[in-house]
Order: C-alpha cells, then sequence, then structure tokens
C-alpha cells in the first residue's frame, strides 16, 4: 500500500524549507480535547442554568410515562449521525523568536440509515484532513506559502488555530496545542453540521444527532432532528411552580426521581433571553437505575429545534420519548464507557466513521519530516 | 447485467485480516456476504496478486459481534428482561475460516485483506485439489489415472466430482485405502464397494483382481445381482462417468464355508436363509494336511511370550511337511490330537524341546479350535465337494471378484481364512507360489478388501504381535511393490495397528465419535474438520488422499448390486 500521507509531504517541505521545525519527540502524538468537551460546551452555550418554565402543552407534570414505541410498531428515527476526530501534534515550527505547534487532524463524520428489517448501511461520509497552525505566530510569507501548496493537495484544509470558534469562543482555550484540537472538534462539528443538511430524508424520517445542539441548530428549517446528548451540563437548577407548590430542584433531584420509561417535562434553553425555547430540552431514563452506579447514568438529555419559540406539543415529545426508549437495545457496553447513555446506532455511527480513519500507527509511521536541503 | 456485474453478484464475501487474526500464506478468513449460505468443506476461491486465484477449504465458520461480551449481550436485552426483537440488531458477521489449498500461479504470499472471495467452480476445486495434475498426467502417459472417488457438493448447488489417483491407490507412488467410521450407517462396505467398481469400470477391469471377505450376513453375496438404486443415485453414477451395474455374473466366484450340516442340506454355512438360492459357488474347507502351514494362524489370539506354542507348530509343521517317520501317520485332526507324538494314551508328551505341559496346553486349545467349538469347516480330510481357499486363489484372474465366506465363522477360523487368503496371495505374488494354470498370467494387482481389520490388526493387546499382524503388516508395507492392494475397514481407527492404517495412503472416515477422535490416530485431521466427523449423514465421508492438500467431504451412491439381508 502506498504511504496515504505523501500527498502532505509538500506542504511538510514548505515549512522545513522556509522555517526551524523541532519534530515531536519520536513520532506524531495524539491530543486530545478536554475529554467533556460536551458537557462543557452545553454549559457555556445553554444560557442561564436557571430554569423557570414548562414548554410544552398541554402537560404540566414534571414526569410523563412514555409507552415504548419499537421499530416493528413504528419506525420513527431511520437515520443516526456522529463525528469523530483524531489530532496529533508532529512538531513546532520556530520562526525568530516566534513559534507554532503543528498538528494534522482526521475529522469526519458518518450517518447511518436504519432500514425496515432494522439492519444499518451507511448513509454518507464525509472526511478530511487538517493542518493546524497558529497563523497569528507565523509570516504571511509562510503562510502564504502553506496556503498555495495545501491548495495543490485534495482534501487537506490549513486551518488558523489563532481565530476562534464555537468551541474555542465557550471554552476560551489559550494554550496553543490544546486550541489546536479544540479546533479540530469544532471542524468536526462542522462537517457533522455539513452532513446533516447533505442528507435526503423525508418528513417521516427523523434524524438523531449525537450531543446537543449547540447554538448551531437554532434556525434549523430542514427535515426534523433531535439531538441526544450523554454528557450534559450539571449546574442546572429548575425552579417550578408558583406559591405554595413552587419548588426548586437541582439536576441531580430532579433525575433521581425519573424512573425508566419516563421523561421529564420540557424545559426551553436559554431562558430570560429573546431565542428562549428556540431549542427545548428534557430528560428520558433510558435505563433502569438498578445496575447502574449514578443517578445520571441511563438518562439522556435530548434537544429539540423549536424556530416557533411555541410550547412543544405534549403528544409530540411522548412519541420521540417512547421512541427512544425503545431504542436501548442493544448496547455497547464493554465498548464505550458511556454506554448507558449511548444509542447503539450512534455508536455504530462512530464505528463507521472512526473505521475511515487511517490508525494512529499509519499515521505515526507515515507522516515523517522531509530533510531539509542544504 | 454486465459481465462485471454478474462477478460482483457472485461475491460471497471478502478477506479480512485484521491485528489479532492475521492472514497468512496456510490461513484466511473471510466475512459473509448477508444472505449468502457457506458451510465446512466449501471450496473457496479469492483474488490474489497477478490475477491469480487462491483456493482453500471453509474449515469453520464463526460468527462475530461486537459485543465485549456476554454481560453485554445480557445488559441490551433490558438486563436479561427483554426477549424482544432489539429495535437494531446488534451488528456482526459470519466469518468463515479458511486453509489454504493450492494458488494457480504458485503465489502463496497470504490472501491480502478485502481480496473478494468467490465459491470455486469444478475447474476451480480441480485446481484446489491437485485433481488437475491427474488429467495433465493422464494427457501426458495416454494412462487412465483418474477414479472417480465420489461427489464433492458445496452450499451453492456446484456438484464437483472427486477423483482419486491410480497411482496413488494401486500404486506404484502409494497404496491402500483405510475407510474408517461407526457401524450402523452401511457406509463403510459401501463406499469400498463403490470404490472398487469406480477401479474396475475407469483404470482396469481386466488388469485387477479383487478378493472380497464376506463378515456380515450375506452383505456380499449378491454383487453379481442388480439392486435397487433411486433416481438421484443413479444420475450420480451418470454424473461421474460410471455405469450403475451389478458385477458380472461370469466373472464373481463365490468361496462359501463347510459347515456341521453341509453334508447333509448340501448347503454351505452361510446366512443366506434356507429356501433362498445360494449363487453358484464353492465349498471351502480345512483338513490337517492342507492347514498345517498354517497352524500358526489358529494361534494368533493367543499369548506366546516365549514362542513355546510357535515352537511346538514349528516342530509340527516340519514334522508333517517333511513326511518325517513320526509324523507320517498323523492325516486328520483327531490323529493329531490324539496320537503319538503328541499324545501317548492319553497323556501330553514332550516333544524336542518342548515340555509336556505346554504341549498339553496346545492341545487344549487346538481341540477347541478345531473339534469342539469349530463351525464345521474343520473336516477330517477333503472330498470332491470341497475345494482350499489356496487352490482357488491359484486360479486368479484379472478382471475377476472372490468373495470368501467368514462371516459364520468363529474369530480363530476367520483369522485363518484371512491369514490363508493373505499368505497365498503373497506367496504368489512373491514367486513362492504358481498359478494352477501356467498359461495364465497373474493380474497385475490384486486387491483384498477385509472389514473389521482390527481383528486381524490390532494396535494393542496380545494379538500385538501375532502371525497374522505379520502377515497384515507384510502386505502393508511390502505388499504395494508386488501389487498387493490392501482395502481394510474397521470401527475405529485407533484400534488398528498404525504401521497398517499409516502406510494407507487414502484414508476415508464416517462419522465418528469424539472420544475416539481424540485419539492420536486422528492429528493429521485439522481440529475443526475433526469435529465435522461427529455429524456426518449416511452416504458422506471425509476423503484424505496424498494429492489432496486437505480432506474433503464427499457424497457416493449405494452400490448397484443387491445387498443381502442386512440392508433389507
Amino acid at each position: 500500500m502506498p504511504n496515504p500521507f505523501q500527498p502532505l509531504q509538500q506542504t511538510l517541505r514548505t515549512l522545513v524549507e522556509n522555517a526551524v521545525i523541532l519534530p515531536a519527540t519520536g513520532q506524531a502524538m495524539e491530543d486530545q480535547a478536554i475529554p467533556d468537551l460536551e458537557e462543557v460546551y452545553d454549559q457555556r452555550t445553554g444560557g442561564a442554568g436557571q430554569v423557570q418554565s414548562i414548554f410544552e402543552a398541554p402537560n404540566r407534570r414534571l414526569y410523563r410515562k412514555v409507552e415504548p414505541i419499537p421499530r416493528s410498531k413504528q419506525h420513527v428515527f431511520r437515520y443516526f449521525l456522529d463525528g469523530s476526530v483524531r489530532t496529533y501534534f508532529i512538531g513546532t515550527v520556530i520562526e525568530h523568536d516566534r513559534s507554532s505547534p503543528v498538528q494534522i487532524a482526521q475529522v469526519g463524520a458518518a450517518a447511518v440509515r436504519r432500514e425496515d428489517n432494522g439492519r444499518l448501511r451507511i448513509a454518507k461520509v464525509r472526511r478530511k484532513l487538517l493542518l493546524l497552525l497558529d497563523k497569528s505566530n507565523l509570516s504571511d510569507m509562510l503562510w502564504n506559502s502553506l496556503e498555495r501548496t495545501v491548495s495543490l493537495t485534495t482534501g487537506l484544509e490549513l486551518v488558523d488555530t489563532s481565530k476562534n470558534d464555537g468551541y474555542l469562543e465557550a471554552i476560551r482555550v489559550e494554550e496553543h496545542r490544546s486550541r489546536g484540537a479544540h479546533k479540530a472538534n469544532w471542524k468536526m462539528r462542522e462537517v457533522e453540521i455539513a452532513l446533516a443538511c447533505e442528507l435526503s430524508r423525508t418528513a417521516e424520517e427523523w434524524l438523531v444527532l449525537d450531543g446537543g445542539l449547540g447554538n448551531e441548530y437554532v434556525d434549523w428549517e430542514g427535515q426534523p432532528l433531535i439531538g441526544v446528548a450523554k454528557s450534559f451540563r450539571r449546574d442546572v437548577q429548575f425552579h417550578l411552580g408558583t406559591g405554595p407548590r413552587a419548588q426548586t430542584l437541582t439536576l441531580y433531584a430532579l433525575l433521581a426521581s425519573l424512573e425508566v420509561g419516563h421523561r421529564t417535562c420540557v424545559f426551553p434553553r436559554w431562558p430570560g433571553e429573546s431565542r428562549e425555547g428556540k431549542v427545548v430540552f428534557w430528560y428520558v431514563r433510558i435505563r433502569p437505575q438498578r445496575g447502574l452506579d449514578y443517578p445520571l447514568m441511563g438518562v439522556v438529555k435530548v434537544e429539540m429545534p423549536n424556530p416557533s419559540q411555541k410550547p412543544v406539543d405534549s403528544e409530540l415529545v411522548d412519541w420521540i420519548s417512547g421512541a427512544l426508549v425503545a431504542e436501548r437495545a442493544v448496547t455497547p457496553y464493554g465498548k464505550d464507557s458511556r454506554w448507558h447513555a449511548h444509542l447503539y446506532p450512534i455508536y455504530i455511527a462512530e464505528t463507521v466513521i472512526k473505521s475511515h480513519f487511517y490508525s494512529p500507527q499509519v499515521l505515526k509511521a507515515a507522516i515523517r519530516w522531509p530533510e531539509r536541503r542544504e | 447485467m454486465t459481465d462485471r456485474e454478474r462477478l460482483e453478484n457472485r461475491v460471497i464475501g471478502r478477506a479480512s485480516a485484521t491485528e489479532r487474526d492475521p492472514n497468512s500464506a496456510d490461513r484466511f478468513a473471510f466475512w459473509i456476504r448477508p444472505g449468502e449460505k457457506v458451510n465446512p468443506f466449501d471450496i473457496v476461491a479469492a483474488e490474489h496478486f497477478d490475477g491469480s486465484w487462491t483456493y482453500g477449504l471453509v474449515t469453520n465458520i464463526r460468527h462475530v459481534t461486537d459485543a465485549a461480551n456476554h454481560l453485554a449481550n445480557f445488559i441490551s436485552n433490558d438486563f436479561g428482561e427483554s426477549v424482544d426483537e432489539p429495535n437494531t440488531p446488534r451488528q456482526g458477521t459470519n466469518v468463515a475460516e479458511v486453509t489454504v489449498l493450492d494458488n494457480d500461479q504458485d503465489i502463496f504470499m497470504p490472501v491480502q485483506s478485502e481480496a473478494r472471495v468467490y465459491f470455486a467452480d469444478e475447474h476451480g476445486v480441480h485446481v484446489a485439489l491437485g485433481i488437475d495434475t491427474m488429467k495433465e498426467k493422464e494427457e501426458r502417459t495416454g494412462m487412465k489415472i483418474r477414479v472417480p472417488a465420489g461427489i464433492i457438493r458445496m452450499s451453492n448447488g456446484t456438484e464437483v466430482v472427486a477423483y482419486l489417483d491410480v497411482e496413488y491407490v494401486l500404486g506404484p507412488e502409494a497404496a491402500h485405502v483405510n475407510v474408517s467410521g461407526i457401524s450402523g450407517l452401511a457406509t463403510k462396505t459401501s463406499y469400498v464397494m463403490f470404490l472398487i467398481q469406480s477401479i474396475l469400470q475407469t483404470v482396469g477391469d481386466s488388469s485387477i483382481a479383487t478378493i472380497l471377505l464376506n463378515v456380515k450376513y450375506d452383505d456380499l453375496l449378491h454383487i453379481h445381482e442388480p439392486g435397487t438404486l433411486s433416481e438421484e443415485e443413479r444420475r450420480m453414477y451418470e454424473r461421474m462417468g460410471l455405469r450403475p451395474d451389478p458385477f458380472p455374473e461370469d466373472r464373481v466366484h463365490y468361496l462359501l464355508p463347510w459347515g456341521k450340516h453341509t453334508q447333509v442340506t448340501s448347503r454351505p454355512n452361510v446366512f443366506i436363509p434356507e429356501g433362498e438360492p445360494i449363487p453358484p459357488h464353492k465349498v471351502y474347507a480345512y483338513d490337517l494336511r492342507s492347514t498345517v502351514d498354517k497352524l500358526d494362524l489358529l494361534f494368533s489370539h493367543v499369548p506366546d511370550p516365549w514362542d513355546t506354542l510357535s515352537a511346538l507348530i514349528g516342530e509340527i509343521t516340519n514334522g508333517i511337511q517333511n513326511n518325517e517317520p513320526k509324523w507320517r501317520h498323523i492325516r486328520t485332526w483327531g490323529d493329531l490330537l490324539s496320537q503319538e507324538p503328541l499324545v501317548k494314551q492319553g497323556v501330553p508328551q514332550k516333544v524336542g524341546n518342548v515340555a509336556a505341559s505346554s504341549v498339553g496346553r496346545f492341545l487344549r486349545i487346538l481341540r477347541r479350535v478345531v473339534e469342539t467349538r469349530q463351525s464345521g469347516i474343520f473336516v477330517p480330510n477333503l472330498s470332491t465337494q470341497m475345494t482350499t481357499i489356496t487352490r482357488e486363489l491359484s486360479y486368479i484372474r484379472g478382471g475377476h471378484v472372490y468373495v470368501v465366506d467368514i462371516a459364520r465363522l468363529t474369530d480363530e477360523e476367520q483369522t485363518l481364512v484371512f491369514g490363508d487368503i493373505l499368505r497365498t496371495i503373497y506367496g504368489l505374488y512373491s514367486g513362492e507360489l504358481l498359478l494352477e494354470d501356467e498359461e495364465a498370467e497373474l493380474p497385475e494387482k490384486a486387491i483384498i478388501f477385509v472389514d473389521e481389520l482390527n481383528k486381524y490388526a490390532p494396535a494393542r493387546g496380545e494379538a500385538s504381535r501375532s502371525p497374522i499382524l505379520e502377515q497384515v503388516l507384510d502386505i502393508s508395507e511390502r505388499g504395494r511393490s508386488f501389487g498387493i492392494v490392501l482395502f481394510s475397514a474397521q470401527q475405529f481407527l485407533s484400534a488398528v495397528h498404525p504401521r497398517v492404517t499409516g502406510n494407507a495412503a487414502t484414508k476415508v472416515l464416517g462419522r465418528t465419535d469424539s472420544v475416539e477422535l481424540s485419539d492420536s490416530a486422528y492429528r493429521f485431521l485439522d481440529p475443526d474438520i475433526k469435529m465435522h466427523l461427529t455429524r456426518l449423514e449416511k452416504g458422506e465421508l471425509i476423503l484424505s488422499h496424498p494429492i489432496y492438500r486437505q480432506p474433503v467431504k464427499i457424497h457416493f451412491p449405494r452400490p448397484p448390486f443387491r445387498q443381502g439381508r442386512a440392508r433389507a
């Protein structure tokens, strides 16, 4: 098999020829964004953590039992989408007193479609290779040279890590290498969104995205979708009701009483803001607490675009929740520590995109700095 | 549909190599396309370098899922409480394990991951097994080499004739065929008879003589009478290019044993019920004079650690054969048992260096064998109605079949008859004996078929060093060079002397139980293939042949003759 990263060599040569390179010790080293990026992003983009209203009608109860809706009864969720990223630090480029980490990232997303018989097939896969550098620490001349060589290489994108994006703004990362890793994650999210837009489906074919919707689906006008988050902010407080029946609940208290096959009522994101309720969320317990360690385990947070900002129909929420409860079998137990809140088709979408990446062994062995010509 | 699409439609999967389960020059794995059915013993073809094909034998099929452990599946079903079909069935695939048989361009690099895999077609199966080389040899030498040995049936419905190389069945390259398998499936004898007919019809109906020992009922006493075959069996014969005909009546010779009542009833001692006609035959018997050089065979089952009995037998044989004065008056079994020099006034006597007590032991055993518990074949003198095995086999002719019935004989008598046959044939082919007809020529090959070989050549026990075993070993190890070929059968391969089974170049295995399979005699089989032996059906056998790189599963039709009462 030829070296799959051969096209990258010309770009690396541009760096070697125009600056001093300190290669990473040994070979490429994997860089990771902080593990609970999803949770932090939810926290930073979800607005105030003080929820005071129920955003559905006619239900006003805190918990609602839902009937599981298996595929055999009604096939609600047809598409499942997830992205993945692998970022590697391959060296440091130095120009006089300025320097920037050089990072390579494989990013991509995959959508799978579930057929009537339950079998999954790949609906779409998108992936790209990123070269990440801090432009603010490089000369224009070097950056322009890099842009030129990158433009000649199909599937390679040059990314400036000094520019803020959704994650970097929300999380305020300063450290250079960490910024690169987060940047790559954001690029993955962009690929996910692009893929969600590209999927051709009908109004009956719901799409399930992995994770929360963040700010990116606020004005979603495409076919119906939900985001299902395994990790979510835990600092929310719920001030519900008025008068003597008013109560304040932490998320832990709310979910501790949530029984399996039940959902909570629907809450708006961005409470108190003009965009309140453009995305709504609620929680569903898909697994019994029995056998799980912690009250938050076995619960998923469901987010749904609601551009009209009107309270959501409770029946619709029951229907979606029922279909989600039916998704609890089978699980990736033993393969993913978040198995208790993982939807298996999402896990498969993740497996699909990861299987399209080159393995760390291949990447580490294939990416070598060219010799500088004297 | 384009050719490309047609080809892709035939793809049954793609090769798969992983970190933990890499492909090698000997083995590869492939996942099976959903909807395709593959079974162990199917022969598959994988695309390989330079447009070549690597052929392999499917030895096992595993179902692999992404469940980390069984607990994951338990938890997936709501901690064991749900038995409904899951919304998304767990991802899984069937993975076939394949043993490499051949590459048509001799490229033995491992099959590469993602290589497309197909069912092999007839040509592919022949290349895979090495049968194509037999055809080349036939074209080169102008001689018939290929012997149909059954039909390989694959899961996609492809049927391929499995051929044996006659030079590895009858010599000179290798020889002998051994069939094992539990009894009751009517498979072992049927297969040997089918194979013998196949050999006679394809490579030599005039150059090969066949001697069959009938050991059960009248199984082989009607081989000249047509049997009933199903349409499917007739089709199988046609597919293999064979005629479903019984053995020609004028070429079958039945040698049946004299019995205690034969004198009165004129019926030999056989399992054919009274009232039913007995095919044209000759009756054989043993008097002392014609048996004296085979006395040792009667004592094959008797422990003789100090060679006392064999010394005495030597004395007797020499004495009678050389017509020594003190033995001259010994004419019958009765004379030997009651007169001098062995007995005087009812008391055993010392003979040569053999003590009187040992002579007494000899007499006790011999009396039991030839008088008190005999079936009738031991007679005082041969009458004109009787013949001997040695005499009849001295008229042996190519293309003729000699059926020797021993079904109703005692164990000692059976050993004597089998030993007699082996000694006579070995004597004829080694030049010690001459054909009765000076004009006649000895057939190029003689096939001897015996069931229950473990009786004569046991792997262990007292009889594991006996005259009959020596005789069987002689045929197994040196018979090939003379043209004597042993076709044998038994229930348990492990029960037969390893030098005998080891010399059988072609081994055929029927259904066998798992305890038996744990014996070292089966170590020539791949462990996966071994387990399939426990679930073979009637009419299915595993065939191991020197030309084949791996044993294959074959189907065969019943022989086209009437199979006697045991099959009724």
